[in-house]
């Protein structure tokens, strides 16, 4: 996407006139798109690369749908994201979250975070991101995606809506839900810790 | 609620400062490997073909079948007229056994 002289209506042209090469092109182009919205979405145990190449499909499957009325690269994300839910939706979550799931250092910075009122060492950052995934883990797809692009890639509700096509009372109605759970998730964990 | 939302964004601002170092551009033969996929796959496939030419074979096999019964209609209607002279071998026995 760093590729400024990359001509997309020319190239997009070229694709419908079953050009291989311009598909190819196309897909180097809008690989670190794609590949983002998949590392940021990645079902457990589902390679990211195959997912991507899913949604490459489907692009290429669509692609006569593409009227232009909204950027391409939102149009692809959309694909990208609603690919990514429908994996989602697929897998089964985990039973249970418990404190053995954690790694030490994922376990330091919960504890941290449930007893301690200053924030979390900057250092403990992955092991930070690692922990929001596996409580993310425990939420529907939906409510999960939801969460994830709000509080973790901070997108606007009218964002959210223009990439998964729900509307905002859907988009409030999933967050509310999701921390609810989360809530409940943190009280469980603390009343462990205790133990 | 606010405890546990306070808590939540002191996880969720600590997680989004992680770095995201990973290689962005696609693997060697990527681009290459989902162009020739979908080149080949956009074609018509043999079942969309098939369900097309069933659904003309249908409208086909409708029309000459409405097409033979307006052509055989007078036989059809006047056939109904002769059954009734037709001699009932039921009812003959029946009637030279009583």
């Amino acid at each position: 996407m760093a590729d400024e002289t990359f001509d997309l209506f020319a190239c997009l042209a070229r694709v419908r006139q079953r050009d291989q090469s311009a598909a190819r092109e196309l897909v180097e182009h809008l690989y670190p798109l794609v590949i983002r919205i998949v590392r940021a979405h990645l079902p457990r145990r589902v390679a990211e690369e195959d997912l991507a190449q899913d949604i490459f499909l489907k692009m290429f499957t669509r692609l006569e749908q593409y009227k232009g009325a909204v950027a391409f690269s939102h149009w692809v994300s959309r694909i990208a994201v609603t690919t990514c839910i429908d994996q989602l939706r697929a897998q089964k979550r985990r039973p249970e979250f418990r404190w053995a799931d954690l790694s030490e250092k994922e376990a330091d910075v919960l504890d941290s975070v449930l007893t301690s009122d200053g924030a979390v060492a900057a250092n403990d950052a992955l092991a930070s991101r690692e922990l929001v995934y596996k409580l993310l883990g425990q939420l529907k797809a939906d409510d999960r995606l939801v969460i994830q692009l709000l509080d973790l890639e901070q997108r606007s509700v009218a964002e959210i809506s223009e990439l998964t096509g729900w509307n905002s009372s859907l988009i409030k109605v999933r967050a509310f839900r999701a921390r609810g759970k989360l809530k409940k998730l943190f009280q469980d964990l603390e009343r462990k810790e205790r133990k | 609620m606010k405890d546990f939302d306070s808590r939540w964004q002191k996880l969720v601002t600590a997680a989004r400062q992680a770095p995201v170092a990973r290689e962005e551009t696609a693997p060697y033969g990527f681009a290459t490997r989902v162009a020739a996929g979908a080149m080949c796959d956009a074609g018509p496939t043999v079942l969309a073909v098939f369900g097309r030419f069933s659904v003309r074979a249908l409208w086909i096999a409708c029309l000459l079948t409405l097409a033979g019964v307006a052509a055989n209609y007078v036989v059809f209607a006047g056939s109904t007229g002769d059954d009734q002279n037709l001699i009932d071998p039921v009812s003959e026995v029946f009637t030279n056994a009583s």
